[in-house]
């Protein structure tokens, strides 16, 4: 039943990104044999753990976990404790351990705080896949304060050409913010208090190729991949998204007078006529 | 998920439908459901929760105008248990069909005579106003049912564009409190742009405004016109102020979230993020471990 699946996603296109989590739940409540769909197909706020080892903040999602517990990608061990937990090869590891090093200099330069988590599995054909995951939550120290998250998720796939690899690259991210007014008015008079809430959720995918030198071009060539892919969708959602909604409220009201406004035309219509005549 | 749980989640999507979208929120519940008989009892509360607090508008049957349904305009249920719902204007009420979103039944509906000249002012401002700076809007007065000076003010105006992915509702409503000297109310906005993602903006705005005793006891008109002005002055300084915080939002929040570039003004050197001097020797010595097998 293909078109149940298609009828829940184009569900959750249009139910608001900030509800995301709870709607998933509830979409897996009435359909349970469609959880693996759903939950492969619909991005979802990641969760952030710590790693009871190193003290390091971790992201769980799906890519990271195994039955109930996540792994962290500091200690590698899962919480809560697996005996036979899946781990990456020995190999994979060292890679793995290298590009979450990198990317948590990528996560301190743009997002000056959040976490971060990378995590790698070997593929069947011999090639590997990965997930770059990244966060950071803005919490108000003070009721007018805004508040707002960001959350990506940037899911790869490497396949090795000899000196080249091709990677195909899936990324989503997720974004809300929101702005308290308060009553504190500026303007005598001017008492309003309210609340601005923007959010937003969209999914882009490209295909590269890059060269490849030795192991570590991988965790190169994905970081500028990931790095692209985020300055431009954050662009996107700045300039175009946000900036849409913004003119559709201008679309339902106008600041100035429309009727003024006609009664101008008109009468410059009437000037120009009377100008030929 | 039992069956009245199952009916809840839908009721509960059906209530985060944003503008315009209901039908199609509607069609793939059912379709995930798929058992339109307990369904279609199932949701109808909340459809008309949905209709109710969205300020549906609807055609007056016999008028060329649009009435809002909402809990201002419900008149109290019948003794069949027929709910109606009245449209001032025309001094008509008439049945809503919650689904359809059709009016039928139209029946005359003689207003209050000692409410009716403020109202009717304040009806003509209304519409007055509504055509100097809503696109395609719809506004509604209503004498309030247990006071002859009080009234509630409604406008709605929607625009809906499926076929460039976009929607958006403004819902305004004051309460205008002639005793008390008040007019208090809400501003709301939702828009909903849906091309390759999905994007909501979701605004509320308290407003409270009290009115001169000037203002209180002139005329009709004249009173009606001045409360207009102050709405009007009041909605224009808050459309105003949205662009204010979408500059805040994407020059602090966006920021303080993810910077558009690291403080270097340059994108990162991942040669020296990869930190070859810690890690370099490791990779090296698993060069060529991957590739080539």
């Amino acid at each position: 039943m293909a078109d149940l699946v298609d009828s829940m996603l184009d569900l959750m296109r249009r139910l608001p990104p900030t509800r995301t989590e709870e709607n998933v739940t509830a979409l897996i409540g009435i359909c349970p044999d469609y959880a693996d769909d759903l939950l492969g197909s619909v991005d979802q706020p990641l969760k952030l753990k710590t790693d009871r080892t190193t003290g390091k903040d971790y992201l769980a999602c799906d890519y990271n976990r195994d039955g109930e517990s996540h792994r962290s990608p500091w200690s590698n061990e899962y919480d809560p404790p697996l005996e036979d937990g899946t781990i990456p090869t020995a190999k994979l590891r060292k890679l793995e351990i290298a590009a979450n090093e990198a990317f948590d200099t990528y996560r301190e330069m743009y997002f000056e705080g959040g976490a971060s988590s990378v995590y790698l599995w070997d593929l069947d054909d011999g090639g590997f896949a990965g997930v770059v995951l990244l966060k950071k939550t803005m919490t108000p120290t003070a009721p007018h304060e805004p508040s707002g998250s960001w959350d990506s998720i940037h899911v790869f796939e490497t396949a090795e050409r000899g000196r080249q690899a091709h990677y195909k690259l899936t990324s989503t991210v997720m974004l809300q913010l929101v702005t308290h007014k308060g009553s504190n008015g500026e303007n005598e008079g001017w008492k309003g208090e309210g609340e601005v809430s923007l959010s937003g959720s969209m999914t882009r995918q490209t295909e590269q190729d890059w060269p490849i030198l030795d192991q570590s071009s991988h965790i190169t060539n994905t970081g500028r991949m990931v790095e692209e892919m985020e300055i431009k969708m954050r662009n996107l959602l700045q300039e175009v998204y946000f900036g849409k909604t913004r003119d559709i409220v201008y679309d339902l009201r106008s600041v100035d007078d429309l009727e003024k406004a006609r009664r101008q035309r008109e009468l410059q219509k009437e000037l120009v006529g009377f100008i030929k005549r | 998920m039992n069956p009245s749980e199952r009916i809840d989640a839908a009721c509960s999507f059906l209530l985060q439908s944003p503008p315009g979208e209901i039908n199609d929120v509607l069609n793939d519940v059912r379709n995930i459901i798929s058992d339109d008989d307990s369904l279609h009892e199932g949701v109808l509360p909340a459809l008309k929760e949905y209709n109710l607090t969205q300020f549906m508008t609807v055609d007056v049957p016999g008028s060329d105008h649009q009435a809002i349904i909402s809990e201002a305009a419900r008149v109290a249920a019948t003794q069949e248990g027929q709910e109606r719902f009245i449209d001032p204007r025309s001094k008509t009420s008439f049945l809503f069909d919650h689904l359809s979103l059709e009016a039928s039944d139209s029946q005359p509906a003689e207003p209050d005579a000692d409410s009716e000249p403020f109202r009717a002012a304040l009806e003509k401002a209304a519409l007055t106003y509504l055509s100097a700076h809503f696109h395609d809007g719809v506004a509604a007065v209503f004498a309030a049912k247990d006071s002859t000076n009080k009234f509630t003010l409604q406008v709605v105006a929607n625009k809906y564009n499926p076929a460039n992915y976009w929607a958006g509702r403004w819902r305004s409503e004051y309460t205008i409190d002639l005793n008390e000297n008040t007019v208090r109310g809400k501003i709301l906005v939702n828009v909903h742009y849906y091309e390759q993602g999905n994007v909501q903006l979701s605004t509320s705005h308290n407003v409270s405004l009290s009115l001169p005793t000037a203002v209180v006891t002139a005329s009709p008109s004249a009173s009606t016109s001045k409360i207009l002005a102050l709405i009007e002055d009041e909605e224009g300084k808050y459309q105003t102020s949205l662009n204010d915080t979408y500059q805040e939002m994407g020059e602090k929040t966006f920021k303080g979230l993810r910077r558009a570039l690291p403080v270097t003004k340059q994108k990162i050197d991942w040669d020296r993020a990869l930190g070859p001097y810690k890690l370099g020797q490791e990779l090296a010595s698993s060069k060529g471990m991957f590739g080539n097998s």
